[in-house]
């Protein structure tokens, strides 16, 4: 079948809004009027299928000495519970080595022609200069029918990609994603599936080979040939290749369709120390492809947030309050299940303040009729980025992929922008009724809760989820009548051994080591009572590096690079010099207040916010049965700004009458836990001011 | 004043590479300079009904008072604030509103505003580009804005991105003297302590045509495009006198300076920064060449060796820094679960050694031709990319026909070359060496 040109012209739209002609006189005082409306040119394409189903389409475009090649296979949505992650590592595998190519051989002949060609679970992707089409096809058929799932390969696959998950662990931006797509479609969904380090742990090459066994079919796959390459060669080219592949039945499962939350609800995932909140308003929404709602969709999320400055939420949010760098929103579509979010990065302070005219903004455009000014403004935005995407040949290939993939109208595109001229003011309120639903959203929230959590109370319930998507156990009891912060400051002072016992140390030296990275890390302190201490940090036998005080001045040594400490910066090491600080703590320099009951690795904790004297705030987490210290949270300046450390304390064991953790659990900025054991400590072994000594 | 139209015109014939371009003459265009030193370049292409423009100031962070770094950034967002005729918030409607995008960056070097317009609507941007340039105007609220809207882009960029730092760090410890040794972001601090006096004296310093140019791309009729960019430019005032450049000559670095760096990051990470000459000086083509030998493709030297068969990195990459001053060459892998920073670095270094002693192969060197082949028609495939392209060879390399040229200088360089500036530049004495660990409990 023969699909022939589309040209249509760019509406006279553009003239709309009566702009005020240039005069000669003024000519800056008003915009110039736009010229004549030019014709939009889509790129033509030509679709044909070989006997075995695979279905070829070809844009041919001359204007660059360039090819891209496309093999889409559309593997219908599935689920792999405990092996969730199987698709990835498949797609990966197919361009590390076939039946005649190891991979080496593959990269150096894709290299070799200046090309690039990658595979994933849904096909391979390829691109060279045309005068290397045929060598790059010919690459590009071995990777995607004749792929080898060489074991050694598997091994190295599943390492990166458990590299790849611990690189991304921290990465607020990844756990608001992944977050969201739990709530929205639940983990039991395609849509919901994470992969975690557990389920990679779970897959065997031969899972990878059954994924590819049981989806990689011709009579479910698209061939596309765009650029500098006629009709006549791709159809040779593509029989060549492709023509041997076999059919095969495929599997199709059904899934019910997530729905949106009853009401809405703040989901909160904690990142102690974040200075920014990262925003998500997201559920999922009933949007189909090629659906007359998709058109009106796409002006109202455009008018709201589509990435544009002049959105909606971007005036508000950015250009008016300065909130946040930027923020937008999508309305997706999709064949199972489509969603809308709408998010940005803000700072704490203001996180509930966007949370709330981020929903408001929402809420006005299903209450009030916009302006036609704005309207044709949206859709002159829409038909301009229709016509700069033109510029590249891959739009009327995805135009064509999309046309068969979702058997849309063979009209779709070409009277696409008709349809977006046809949007009026009142089918806008109507679909913002339909898909802006801030009543029924989840709002996710990835940030400080002790900065965020409480304020965002006003917007709609708060819930606590961990990383993974999973409702927190709200274990909260309540802090009993007339506790204060203090009583619980004395009643840690009493389990480590009482005021008297701790004041009569002075000195101590705690040797601790601990394996980072297949490194061996020790770590001494020596602390007296007169407020000095030093520290060293061994990597491997070499020193890393130093720290001392002397009670005035501060020094830090490391990789050969000393820096003395003097003024504010060695006031902050005077507040950690201290070896007992809280029998120091009084009501007049430190406000020690009891913010709530915890559970700290399953142990019930109060909660205390300390304000130094100094202005920091350290949280600190108390057991309620032992009464010691758990768990410590501090800020520290950073290279760039404020970062938190969290430390967690166990193994209390005796020395002297005195107990000390013989376990501290670092988790420095990032969740990288570093557990430090303590080989021994000596109290009162009579330190000198030599081992405090600040050398200039 | 508007009949004031002596008007130089220069014609740039592209210069034909046979081989290369078979299939088309390469990138036509032509130049034209106002009366105020405006330099304006024309390329018409009509195969998309768009047009892209493009005003590059020279003038970028590297032109800060030390004590205002961060400036050249913040005042990019400043201006777009709007103008004399231009209400604040309008700027970005008028071009959105009439179907284009719009966008702009700061580096150490330059400033860069640019627009993709239908090309019916080309008259529009210039008439925005010559208010930006003739008369902008800035209100209290709009600094007051911005300056909150770039310390949530420095928490957002920086702060809350694994490595988001490393440029700061890196930068930092390769320059003493030179200003290249703050990053564009700048500081926080300077920024709250600027004055009016400061917005004023930039604008008139920096944002004046003979400090500029103007790139148009697309779908354009040079004869009415010309007209309409000396009605709205020509009457912008020049600047007398000289425009600030820093003349500071960087110290040669005599040894490796090495650092660590504790970070919020899951896994260690290792950088190398070496310092290289200017983008002006003929030794960046063997310089990128290395890069690619290095790290561009799967079988480059250190993707094939450190991610693949040793296992040592998730990823590495190597790129040069073409800056208008000595810029740097930067290495930056990240380890694999479990490996040792310490270990991926000798890994690293031992491909780095291997260049500086052996030539590489002719098969490498005919591989790396094709790379580079390919990159041209990728890095000019779009209007913007090419308008981008022009502007930047202008300001930097005072020639904007390298953008057809350059593909020569890279033939010209030979497997001797590569070998010779990996001695010369790729020297553990001539570089910044960091490692970025999780953090450990400070004390």
């Amino acid at each position: 079948m023969n699909f022939k040109p589309t040209i249509f012209t760019f509406f006279a739209l553009l003239l709309a809004t009566g702009w005020a002609a240039a005069q000669n006189d003024d000519f800056r005082k008003n915009p110039p009027k736009a010229g004549p409306a030019p014709r939009i040119q889509m790129g033509e394409y030509e679709q044909f299928s070989l006997d075995n189903g695979l279905q070829v389409i070809v844009v041919e475009n001359h204007k660059l000495p360039k090819v891209t090649f496309q093999l889409l296979v559309d593997v219908p949505p599935a689920t792999y519970g405990e092996k969730a992650g199987v698709p990835d590592l498949a797609g990966d595998l197919l361009s590390r080595g076939t039946a005649s190519r190891s991979k080496a051989e593959i990269d150096q002949a894709v290299d070799f022609i200046g090309a690039s060609l990658y595979s994933t679970s849904t096909g391979v992707y390829a691109s060279s200069l045309s005068k290397h089409k045929a060598t790059l096809l010919e690459l590009m058929a071995d990777v995607a029918l004749n792929p080898a799932f060489p074991e050694e390969e598997f091994e190295k696959v599943l390492q990166q990609q458990i590299s790849g998950l611990q690189y991304q662990a921290s990465d607020p931006a990844t756990i608001s994603s992944n977050v969201s797509q739990v709530l929205r479609n639940g983990s039991a969904h395609p849509y919901g599936e994470l992969t975690t380090e557990e389920t990679l742990g779970n897959i065997k090459l031969a899972d990878c080979k059954a994924y590819y066994e049981a989806n990689f079919k011709p009579n479910i796959s698209y061939l596309a040939f765009i650029g500098d390459i006629t009709a006549e060669e791709a159809r040779e080219l593509a029989e060549q290749y492709f023509g041997k592949w076999e059919k095969g039945a495929i599997a199709k499962k059904f899934f019910p369709r997530p729905d949106m939350p009853e009401e809405a609800q703040v989901a909160f995932v904690n990142k102690d120390g974040a200075t920014q909140s990262v925003l998500n308003i997201t559920y999922p929404v009933n949007l189909k492809p090629g659906a007359q709602d998709a058109i009106v969709a796409n002006v109202l999320n455009t008018l709201l947030g589509g990435g544009v400055l002049s959105s909606r939420l971007n005036q508000n949010i950015r250009e008016d309050k300065g909130y946040s760098y930027g923020v937008r929103s999508t309305l997706s579509y999709d064949k199972l299940i489509g969603y809308f979010a709408a998010g940005g990065n803000v700072r704490n302070e203001v996180t509930d303040s966007a949370v709330v005219e981020m929903l408001k903004e929402m809420e006005l455009l299903r209450n009030e009729l916009v302006t036609e000014k704005e309207l044709q403004g949206v859709k002159n935005f829409i038909f301009g980025s229709f016509a700069r995407s033109t510029e590249r040949p891959e739009t009327a290939a995805r135009f064509a992929l999309n046309t068969a993939r979702y058997k849309l109208p063979k009209d779709y595109y070409a009277t696409y922008l008709e349809k977006v001229a046809a949007v009026t003011r009142e089918d806008l309120r109507e679909a913002a009724r339909k898909f802006l639903r801030p009543d029924q959203a989840y709002i996710v929230v990835v940030g400080n809760m002790d900065e965020t959590a409480e304020a965002l109370q006003r917007v709609a319930p708060v819930v606590f989820y961990d990383k993974e998507g999973q409702e927190k156990k709200a274990a909260q009891a309540a802090i009993p009548e007339g506790l204060t912060g203090m009583d619980v400051i004395n009643s840690y002072l009493e389990a480590l051994g009482g005021k008297d016992a701790l004041a009569k140390v002075e000195d101590v030296t705690i040797s601790m080591s601990a394996t980072v990275q297949g490194m061996q890390l020790s770590i001494e302190t020596k602390q007296a009572a007169s407020g000095k201490m030093a520290m060293a940090v061994k990597m491997n036998g070499n020193v890393m590096n130093e720290t001392r005080f002397d009670g005035e001045k501060g020094m830090v040594s490391a990789m050969g690079q000393k820096q003395i400490l003097e003024g504010e910066e060695a006031e902050a090491m005077k507040a950690r010099a201290s070896i007992f600080p809280e029998l120091n703590y009084s009501a007049k320099d430190h406000k020690i207040d009891l913010t709530g009951v915890e559970e700290i690795n399953g142990e019930q904790a109060y909660k205390l916010q300390i304000t130094l004297p100094s202005g920091d705030v350290v949280t600190e987490y108390y057991a309620v049965a032992s009464g010691l210290k758990l768990r410590q949270v501090t800020k520290q300046e950073g290279p760039t700004g404020e970062i938190s450390v969290t430390n967690e304390f166990a193994d209390y064991q005796a020395v002297d009458g005195v107990m000390f953790p013989f376990e501290n659990k670092s988790e420095g900025m990032a969740p990288f836990p570093i557990t430090m054991k303590v080989e021994s400590v000596a109290v009162n072994s009579g330190l000198s001011d030599d081992t405090f000594k600040v050398e200039e | 004043m508007t009949l004031a139209r002596k008007i130089a015109l220069l014609l740039a014939f592209a210069v034909g590479v046979p081989s290369l371009f078979a299939q088309e003459r390469g990138i036509e265009f032509e130049t034209m300079k106002l009366d105020n030193g405006l330099e304006v370049i024309l390329h018409q292409d009509k195969s998309t009904p768009i047009v892209a423009l493009a005003v590059m100031y020279h003038v970028g962070s590297k032109n800060e008072n030390p004590d205002r770094t961060g400036f050249a950034h913040f005042f990019e967002h400043l201006l777009f604030e709007g103008s004399e005729n231009i209400e604040r918030g309008q700027f970005d409607k008028y071009i959105q509103n009439a179907g284009g995008t719009l966008n702009a960056y700061t580096s150490s070097d330059v400033t860069c505003y640019f627009e993709i317009l239908p090309s019916n609507q080309l008259e529009l941007g210039l008439w925005l580009e010559s208010e930006r340039m003739l008369h902008a105007k800035v209100d209290q609220k709009g600094v007051e804005t911005q300056r909150e809207v770039v310390k949530e882009e420095m928490r957002q960029r920086y702060d809350n991105q694994p490595y988001g730092t490393f440029l700061l760090e890196v930068l930092d410890r390769a320059y003493t003297k030179h200003p290249y040794q703050w990053p564009t972001i700048g500081s926080m601090d300077h920024l709250n302590a600027a004055t009016e006096a400061d917005y004023i004296n930039f604008y008139k310093d920096f944002y004046v045509p003979n400090n500029a140019v103007l790139v148009i791309a697309g779908d354009i009729e040079p004869k009415q495009a010309k007209a309409w960019v000396e009605q709205y430019f020509s009457s912008i005032p020049a600047k007398q006198g000289k425009i600030y450049r820093p003349e500071v000559e960087e110290p040669a670095m005599k040894k490796e300076v090495r650092d660590t760096i504790f970070d919020q990051v899951q896994l260690p990470a290792v950088f190398h920064a070496y310092r290289i000459p200017s983008v002006q000086d003929k030794d960046i083509y063997a310089i990128k060449m290395l890069n690619k030998l290095l790290s561009e493709g799967e079988s480059s030297r250190m993707r094939k060796a450190l991610v693949d068969e040793q296992q040592k990195a998730l990823t590495v990459f190597n790129y040069a820094m073409e800056m208008e001053d000595p810029g740097l060459a930067i290495t930056f892998a990240i380890t694999s679960a479990g490996v040792d920073a310490k270990d991926l670095e000798e890994a690293m270094d031992a491909e780095v050694e291997r260049v500086r002693d052996e030539l590489i192969s002719e098969a490498e060197y005919s591989k790396l031709l094709n790379q580079v082949e390919s990159d041209f028609f990728t890095d000019n495939a779009t209007m913007f990319g090419i308008a981008n392209n022009l502007a930047t060879y202008h300001t930097l390399q005072g020639d904007a026909n390298l953008i057809n040229t350059e593909l020569e200088k890279y033939q010209a360089v030979t497997r001797e070359d590569i070998k010779r500036v990996a001695n010369k530049y790729f020297q553990p004495s001539n570089r910044v060496a960091l490692y970025y660990l999780p953090e450990p409990a400070k004390p």
